[in-house]
């Protein structure tokens, strides 16, 4: 989840309050900011749940307590002066990150705080909505620093976005002095090292130009020479991505927070080859909720008037119309309002949600478990009255576990014959961990490993599971089949086929189904004290004594009595 | 007087002028050591027996220990590497390592060590060393060398002590007994000891013949611990599951059953969460390779979610400005919630069309990329249910919850508003632990979104929760390691002894 941080002078000074931080806390945590700890410079961090984003910074964290406070109701929309300025997109942008918006700020008086802000919520950005840059990316120049004379259009100064060669332009990014190619940058920077993934495959690299020359390589790292400063006044944001809303919307999120410090916005034209935009977008949004549903989701009678009460706390414009349907406004920098049922979750949180009282829902049905669940507990009652210990073991383990350690060797594509938990198992792609790539095919290499890690605790050990194996299977709709497996083990000094065989029937005979014990041979038991499970004619497990190379590879001094077999055969 | 054989014996093998070690009288009356020491003890009851008690230490060399006794102490073969450098100023530890073979723990070990004994200084990842000492004069490694040679000079206790930090020692302590006559002891036997005609075993031949009538019972120790024994018994965490479910089967809810393996469609798409989610990165998904996607996805539906990630539901519906690639629908994954289960049945896939009211529930395994330690498990079990009705409302979501978990000792839960991609509202819930009183998320709830609902065909209101079955397990058992609870990790120890206070 996001972390936000804050210094709670600046959220006092914004939000207009004389609280002390404790109170603070409470109140932001009405917000759904968890108090989480404090920085090294001692501004203290809040977490929250990724659908308000424009609260990564202290503007827009102290914009919503102002409107928890009651000092400010309903939409508000910062004034914004006309474009002088044009980003034009040339048709050489890469196709991979096509999109471009961005706006001018002028009369800005930014401390070492308010710059530091401004960075924080850049990043935060990046790392939420802009997906680690893939998706968008933010440059912040000092617009001083842009030259960018223009005779043709309305608008008398431009930058521009293309694309160019890794090899092309030089320039001194920023945290450098040397003079880079992009190609360079990607390889000789750290920042470039960083997000050099992002643009590698490109055939041409995203770049951002003015008269001087390359000041900005997107989304990797800008120039040295538009990098802004506590002295920069003016900024030029520019943002580029691969989805023209996302960036939009980042693009508002900073623009709010820097009007909230005293800037003023100046649009800017974004010209495509085809189509030109008028940016940042500021306008409001339109959603219809009917007061019937806003009723019915909160479970309370509410009068119209205090329905547009809560949504004007909420920041947001309501105006009733006929039938007691709410025509709402939601302002830009709401990325999270994406049909009315968020509208209502805005009225329910301006109500207070812990001030309902819990209902029941007066419907009836019946309950009751799963065939599944009922048969197994059947047979592991049966087992534990037998003195098994139930276990239960992870479904993830290894090629190693499965069949090499059970002497067994792996065959991708085995034989209907081939022994009991030879399967194609289900792999997994990047596994953290090379004891867990694999679904497990049985069951008992995970006793085993149980017995392996217990060789301390006093004998007997009888174990039992029942749970998960799988197996590829092409005819099945996920192309696995899953089944639930019943493995048991005896390790104790005596242990033989007998006692394995014995527990076998008595399972057998409580559950109601025939058991046959032909004789096969399997590599994980011994030659001739191995038997095939056959329940009601089916061939269903294997029953035995574990082989000796497998105790040993297992640390286990003494024998072991296993079988397993398909609970399905149960039915 | 009579008397048991075993303590007639005893009592004739005592002495009154001395002590004589019960080892000694087994070893003469060819009895076991625990029957002649029981029978002391009831002799010593009996006040005719004194017995002495003397404990004895004994030290030895532990594996560790051993090994520094032969190749000598790490700080010391550090000290030695440092001075054949000729270290009078500063050497980098790296180049130190191989002379002085050390790796490992034991680098750590030397180093501490070695600037506690103040063979010299260690600072900024160089030693240098005070070279006028004498490592052969080291008190640690001659005492190391005297408890290997067991030689009868005991090293200091103070230097044993050290030792014993170190872990390179082990004491321990044996206590051995003796037995000497008291005044009643010897009197008994002038006046002459019988043995008592008593039976150990109480016989079929006994009860068939009438002769036990007329025999003696030998007394038990009724008192004393009987050899442990380990019943079976179901898994302490499978037992809480059951639990779990038979509440939820009280309240009405009928269990589901699905795929653990199953496409990413059912286990992302179909809940509305957008394909660039952070948890569906590779990072945290178990994708598979084998299988790597299935070819079966019922394709109106896949329309309809599909137009809701892009579109929205409703007129004024906006849907996520993400990419959609049916294709990654199509991948296959183990599950990373248990909500794929909840889509199958909500569609209809599962066991046909479902008209309000309804109530579900499921608690089986979900999986995480993550890495295995005390609190994280890359599977584990999911609690999940929801009701599906013509209106529901959030009072109706409180109460059923309220309800769910109050059979759980967990009273005065508290609904935090909270943001998911599949529900809204949604709500964080906090409970009090029953024991320790503090506030604790036990749970994540909501209504489903018109996002998920629509594309499924459901006309009607559902809320649904999650919770995992591991932290109520760990909460009700006190398992500090999540390890022990799940998993081939587990310590047999751990769930012999675990109390079931269900």
């Amino acid at each position: 989840m996001p972390v936000v941080d804050i210094n709670t002078d600046e959220l006092r000074q914004l939000a207009a309050t004389e609280k002390d931080d404790d109170e603070l806390k409470r109140d932001l945590f009405a917000l759904g900011l968890e108090y989480e700890g404090e920085t090294d410079d001692g501004d203290l961090q809040f977490e929250f749940a990724p659908d308000r984003l424009d609260r990564l910074s202290v503007e827009g964290v102290a914009r919503s307590l102002r409107y928890q406070y009651g000092h400010d109701r309903g939409v508000y929309l910062p004034t914004t002066n006309d474009p002088e300025w044009v980003i034009e997109v040339e048709e050489s942008v890469p196709d991979e990150r096509p999109y471009v918006t961005g706006a001018v700020v002028r009369g800005l008086d930014m401390g070492e705080e308010e710059l530091q802000s401004l960075i924080q919520l850049q990043e935060k950005l990046h790392a939420t909505m802009g997906r680690q840059r893939a998706k968008g990316a933010i440059g912040v120049h000092d617009l001083t620093m842009l030259k960018g004379h223009r005779t043709d259009g309305d608008r008398s100064k431009s930058i521009t976005y293309r694309g160019i060669e890794p090899e092309g332009d030089r320039f001194v990014p920023l945290d450098s002095d040397a003079e880079l190619t992009p190609a360079g940058v990607l390889s000789d920077h750290p920042t470039g090292e960083q997000y050099a993934d992002l643009v590698a495959d490109y055939e041409r690299y995203p770049a951002i130009y003015d008269d001087i020359g390359l000041f900005s390589l997107p989304p990797v790292i800008n120039g040295r020479r538009t990098e802004v400063s506590t002295d920069s006044r003016d900024l030029f944001i520019e943002l580029t991505g691969t989805d023209q809303w996302t960036i939009d919307k980042m693009c508002t999120i900073i623009c709010y927070a820097l009007d909230a410090r005293g800037g003023r916005i100046e649009r800017v034209a974004v010209e495509y080859p085809d189509r030109q935009l008028d940016r940042p977008d500021l306008s409001v949004t339109r959603k219809t909720v009917a007061h019937e549903r806003i009723e019915s989701v909160l479970g309370i009678d509410l009068d119209a008037d205090s329905v547009v009460d809560y949504l004007e706390r909420a920041g947001l414009d309501a105006e009733v119309g006929d039938d007691r349907v709410y025509e709402v406004s939601v302002p830009p920098y709401r990325v999270d309002v994406l049909h009315s049922i968020d509208v209502v979750d805005d009225v329910g949180r301006a109500y207070g949600f812990n001030d309902l009282e819990p209902g029941y829902p007066d419907v009836s049905t019946i309950g009751g478990c799963h065939d599944r669940t009922r048969r197994e507990d059947a047979v592991r009652d049966v087992l534990v009255g037998l003195g098994f210990e139930d276990m239960l073991n992870f479904y993830l383990s290894s090629e190693r576990e499965c069949f090499d350690r059970m002497n067994l060797s792996f065959d991708s594509d085995p034989s209907s014959d081939a022994p009991f938990g030879v399967a194609r198992p289900p792999t997994i792609t990047e596994p953290y961990s090379e004891e867990y790539t694999i679904v497990r095919t049985w069951a008992l290499p995970s006793l085993l490993m149980v017995l392996e890690n217990n060789t301390h605790r006093s004998y007997p050990q009888d174990l039992s599971e029942i749970g998960l194996s799988a197996a590829v299977d092409e005819s099945e709709e996920t192309k696995v089949h899953e089944h639930r497996t019943v493995a048991a083990v005896l390790a104790r000094t005596d242990a033989s086929y007998e006692d394995a065989k014995a527990r076998l029937q008595a399972i057998a005979a409580a559950l109601g189904v025939t058991l046959e014990t032909p004789p096969t041979a399997h590599p994980s038991f011994i030659d001739g004290r191995t038997a095939e499970v056959v329940l009601d004619g089916e061939r269903a497990g294997v029953v035995g004594e574990i082989h000796p190379k497998v105790l040993l590879e297992h640390d286990l001094e003494l024998p072991v009595a296993a079988f397993e077999f398909d609970l399905a055969a149960m039915e | 007087m009579k008397l048991p054989r075993t303590q007639a014996a005893v009592l004739e093998a005592a002495s009154a002028t001395e002590t004589r070690p019960i080892a000694e009288i087994a070893d003469e009356t060819d009895e076991n050591r625990t029957t002649i020491t029981r029978a002391a003890f009831e002799l010593e009851e009996s006040g005719l027996l004194d017995i002495v008690e003397e404990t004895t230490e004994s030290v030895s060399l532990t594996t560790e220990g051993e090994r520094y006794d032969e190749h000598g102490l790490p700080e010391i073969r550090l000290y030695r590497a440092a001075v054949e450098r000729g270290a009078e100023g500063s050497v980098p530890i790296g180049e130190l390592l191989g002379p002085a073979d050390l790796d490992g723990p034991a680098v750590e070990i030397a180093l501490s060590n070695f600037a506690r004994k103040g063979y010299g200084e260690i600072e900024n990842g160089a030693v240098s060393v005070d070279s006028g000492l004498d490592p052969d004069s080291d008190a640690e490694a001659a005492a190391l060398s005297e408890i290997a040679g067991e030689t009868d000079d005991a090293p200091p206790g103070s230097v044993l002590d050290q030792l014993e930090r170190r872990d390179l020692v082990a004491r321990e302590e044996s206590t051995a007994r003796s037995v000497a006559l008291t005044d009643d002891g010897v009197t008994a036997l002038m006046e002459g000891v019988e043995i008592a005609d008593t039976v150990g075993q109480l016989t079929p031949e006994l009860l068939t013949s009438g002769e036990w009538q007329t025999v003696d019972f030998a007394e038990y120790n009724v008192a004393a611990d009987a050899e442990t024994i380990h019943g079976g018994r179901t898994h302490v965490l499978r037992r809480i599951a059951d639990r779990v479910k038979r509440v939820l089967v009280g309240m009405g809810f009928e269990e589901m059953d699905g795929p653990h393996a199953d496409a990413d469609f059912w286990i992302n798409d179909a809940l509305f969460m957008p394909q660039d989610h952070p948890a569906r990165t590779h990072w945290d998904r178990f994708a598979l390779s084998d299988p790597e996607h299935t070819d079966d996805l019922p394709e109106e539906l896949v329309d309809r979610v599909r137009s809701a990630h892009r579109n929205g539901v409703g007129e004024q519906g906006d849907g996520y400005h993400s990419p959609w690639d049916e294709d990654f629908s199509r991948e296959l994954a183990l599950r990373g919630h248990t909500t794929n289960l909840s889509m199958r049945y909500l569609a209809g896939e599962a066991e046909g069309d479902l008209e309000p009211p309804q109530r579900y529930f499921s608690i089986e395994k979900v999986y995480r990329n993550d890495t295995l330690d005390a609190t994280h498990l890359l599977e584990f079990f999911q609690i999940e249910g929801w009701v599906m009705a013509e209106e529901l409302s959030v009072r109706d979501l409180m109460g059923t919850f309220t309800e769910f978990y109050e059979q759980f000792g967990i009273t005065d839960v508290q609904f935090k508003p909270h943001y998911n991609p599949y529900t809204e509202p949604s709500f964080e819930l906090f409970g009090r632990h029953p024991t320790t009183g503090e506030l604790i998320e036990i749970g994540n709830s909501g209504l489903f979104r018109p996002e998920v609902l629509e594309p499924l065909g459901v006309e009607c209101d559902v809320m649904a929760w999650g919770l995992a079955l591991e932290r109520l397990a760990m909460l009700i058992t006190g398992a500090e390691d999540i390890r022990d609870l799940h998993g081939t990790l587990t310590d047999l120890d751990f769930l012999r002894t675990a109390e079931v206070t269900l």
